[in-house]
């Protein structure tokens, strides 16, 4: 009950306009403004190259009607196929260490894909270009599993589009929709950074400690309250890049909401944690180089392309890029992008609890809040 | 009965000890007075009793319970105005009564009614609305006082409630001290102001470098110097004017110098008839001499006696 109704006092930080302002406005024209201006990197022809797949051949006859039907297709645009002078292994390297979405071995029955995990809406575009290709010329198609190919995600079974435009792309807006929206949760650490402070330093803190409360209650009504109110929040961005600016969030509202909410339970464990692992004004610092650091690799100014350099590589790091694929997998790689987005949903949770515990374990021993 | 009783408490930073063997009891009905310089503990003592601090020795007993091992009954019967205060910008002055009374398990219409009577004991009804952002420093004042009777403890302890406010909300705080009182709550006061004390307070406690130096009725206080007096001298200016020398004379324990109010305040053992001498000395420093007037004991000087500095100053 205790617990409850600091929660609910937390809420009343609803009513303080600069702070609506803070958390409203300013996703709704940074989503405007990337996705409007950045608008021409993701349907003009600046895209090429963003997808490259290599394709090799083990049967030459394979290859050449492979290339024939390159040539007579239309292609998908930004997507790259290049002939592989490796062996395959080595190529399957390549493509586990980012440097190509995936591989396609022509054999002389049949096509083999090897998808690359960290991209599965793309994944998604060449299956069905091979998908495509397979029908024309009457082949089988595989797409190993995991076992397989340590490092493939594209889940076993058959190649389900057969579209050649491949499932929909994210536009411009669909991506900064979601890319702004992640950002923003992320800085929510900011601050829960600051939740206990304010307690302190208003002095509240004091008559907190002076009720018949636990500390334990205060903790847990704080952070349910910001939960709750980021929560809110975050669901208003959300509606309104749908509803305004027709940003594509997917049909699967529930998978959606866990993502973010896993994300929003990640940043107020982050913030609050380093608050207390970190003492003094250099805890603020620390929460808001990481906050910076994470959105951009992490790619909330401009799509990060996963061709294996520094950023690329770093961009594995960021929760928000874990995130932003969970949500891409889960709006646009239908089913076969849920598995990614639940193991971005334990990673959450999973820092949260470590993050939460440490925390805990500090205030317990501590004099005060 | 005894509502609260301190027996050696002591509470360490380090190695300096902010309450040093501290004992005090306070009965029933109550206006216990913590009177003390800036630094003497009043403040470390009162978060020791309200559960803030833990003390590194001693013992607190509240209504007959040791609080350490009653928390949550000791902080159900007491409730705390902090020195600072301790209220939420962002909420109007009727929800942070109600947040905060909701916390010692006040509920529905009861918590509504108590809220409303804390708003209106404090004189804020007409503010209840209001975001305390808005607020006078006095109107801050009187809502951190609202916020903490609102559940009806057994035990009020403010921390100089009056610090830094206007002459009317004090007027109305100390009215509303009395009220409580008279309602049936015991209180501990602390001030920096000894008029404030003097006025209000049943019984005093002087406190000093974490330890309690005297303890009573303020005429129990003043009778511990009844062998001193205190002659205070008006000048017309006090420069030339030499402390040590004065200090030389028979008799004399202490000499204050007020250069604003141009008056120096001689304390001096009552039996010895050095009045003269001290006109003498004031003479020969070039002092030219406006009024001489010879003062009972008042709480002032029995602190100026008792630790030998004036509370004034600190
Ligand atoms: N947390 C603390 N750490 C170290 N010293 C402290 C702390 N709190 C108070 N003190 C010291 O203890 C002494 C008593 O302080 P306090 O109880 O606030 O005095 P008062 O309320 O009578 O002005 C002061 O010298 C103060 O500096
Ligand atoms: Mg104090």
């Amino acid at each position: 009950m205790n617990v409850w109704r600091i929660a609910i006092k937390e809420l009343k930080w609803f009513r303080d306009p600069k702070m609506l302002v803070f958390l409203l406005a300013t996703p709704i024209l940074l989503m405007l403004i990337l996705g409007t201006a950045l608008s021409g990197a993701f349907q003009g022809s600046a895209a090429v190259g963003d997808i490259r797949v290599l394709y090799g051949a083990s049967d030459g006859a394979a290859g050449a009607r492979f290339e024939q039907w390159l040539g007579e297709s239309s292609s998908v645009e930004g997507i790259v196929f290049e002939k592989s002078e490796k062996e395959e292994d080595a190529a399957v390297q390549d493509v586990k260490n980012g440097l190509y979405t995936g591989y396609v071995a022509l054999e002389s029955g049949g096509v083999t894909y090897y998808g690359s995990s960290r991209s599965v809406m793309e994944n998604g575009i060449v299956q069905g270009m091979l998908t495509s290709f397979a029908e024309r010329f009457k082949l089988e198609t595989a797409i190993p599993d995991a076992a397989q190919a340590e490092g493939s995600a594209a889940g076993a079974g058959i190649v389900k589009e057969t579209s050649l435009q491949g499932p929909k792309r994210p536009g411009a807006m669909d991506y900064f929709a979601i890319a702004v929206t992640t950002m923003c949760i992320m800085y929510g650490a900011a601050s829960a950074g600051q939740l206990i402070d304010m307690e302190r330093i208003r002095n509240t803190a004091s008559r907190l400690l002076a009720s018949p409360v636990t500390k334990a209650e205060i903790f847990a009504g704080k952070i349910i309250g910001t939960l709750l109110l980021n929560a809110i929040t975050i669901a208003i961005v959300v509606l309104i890049s749908r509803y305004m600016y027709g940003a594509n969030w997917g049909s699967n509202w529930g998978a959606v909401a866990i993502v973010l909410m896993s994300q929003i339970t990640f940043a107020l464990s982050l913030g609050l944690g380093i608050s207390y692992l970190v003492k003094g004004k250099a805890a603020g610092i620390i929460i808001m180089t990481i906050i910076q650091l994470a959105a951009l690799f992490g790619g909330s100014y401009w799509q990060i392309e996963d061709n294996g350099d520094f950023v690329s590589k770093l961009s594995g790091y960021s929760p928000i890029t874990w995130t932003n694929e969970a949500l891409l997998g889960v709006i646009y790689g239908g089913g076969e992008g849920l598995m990614p987005a639940s193991v971005a949903v334990l990673l959450n949770m999973g820092l949260s609890v470590v993050m939460l515990a440490a925390a805990a374990w500090i205030m317990r021993r501590r004099v005060g809040l | 009965m005894n509502v609260l009783e301190l027996k050696e408490l002591t509470k360490k930073f380090g190695d300096f000890a902010a309450v040093d063997r501290l004992s005090l009891t306070v009965k029933e009905g109550e206006i216990f007075g913590l009177l003390g310089a800036n630094g003497a503990g009043k403040s470390t003592t009162i978060n020791m009793i309200a559960s803030l601090l833990p003390s590194t020795k001693g013992e607190i007993e509240l209504m007959g319970r040791i609080i350490a091992k009653n928390a949550k009954f000791a902080k159900t019967n007491i409730g705390l105005v902090p020195q600072e205060l301790a209220i939420y910008e962002e909420m109007t002055a009727y929800e942070n009564v109600h947040f905060f009374a909701g916390l010692y398990g006040l509920r529905g219409s009861l918590l509504k009614s108590r809220a409303e009577e804390a708003l209106a004991f404090t004189g804020l009804q007409d503010k209840k609305r209001s975001y305390p952002r808005d607020f006078s420093g006095g109107m801050k004042r009187r809502l951190n006082i609202a916020c903490a009777i609102a559940h009806r403890p057994k035990l009020i302890i403010m921390d100089e409630p009056t610090v830094g406010i206007d002459p009317q909300s004090r007027r109305y705080i100390l009215n509303s001290v009395r009220k409580l009182n008279e309602m049936g709550s015991t209180i501990i006061y602390t001030s920096h102001y000894m008029e404030e004390v003097e006025e209000l307070c049943t019984r005093i406690a002087i406190i000093d470098h974490g330890k309690t130096i005297a303890e009573g009725t303020k005429e129990q206080l003043k009778s511990i110097i009844t062998d001193r007096k205190t002659v205070g001298i008006s000048v017309r200016s006090t420069e030339g004017l030499q402390i040590d020398k004065l200090l030389e004379i028979a008799g004399v324990r202490e000499v204050e110098l007020d250069e604003e109010r141009r008056t120096v305040t001689i304390a001096s053992d009552a039996e010895v008839n050095n009045l003269n001498r001290m006109i003498q000395q004031l003479l020969e420093d070039g002092m030219e001499i406006r009024a001489v007037d010879e003062r009972q004991p008042n709480l002032e000087t029995v602190f100026l006696t008792l630790t030998g500095r004036s509370l004034r100053d600190s």
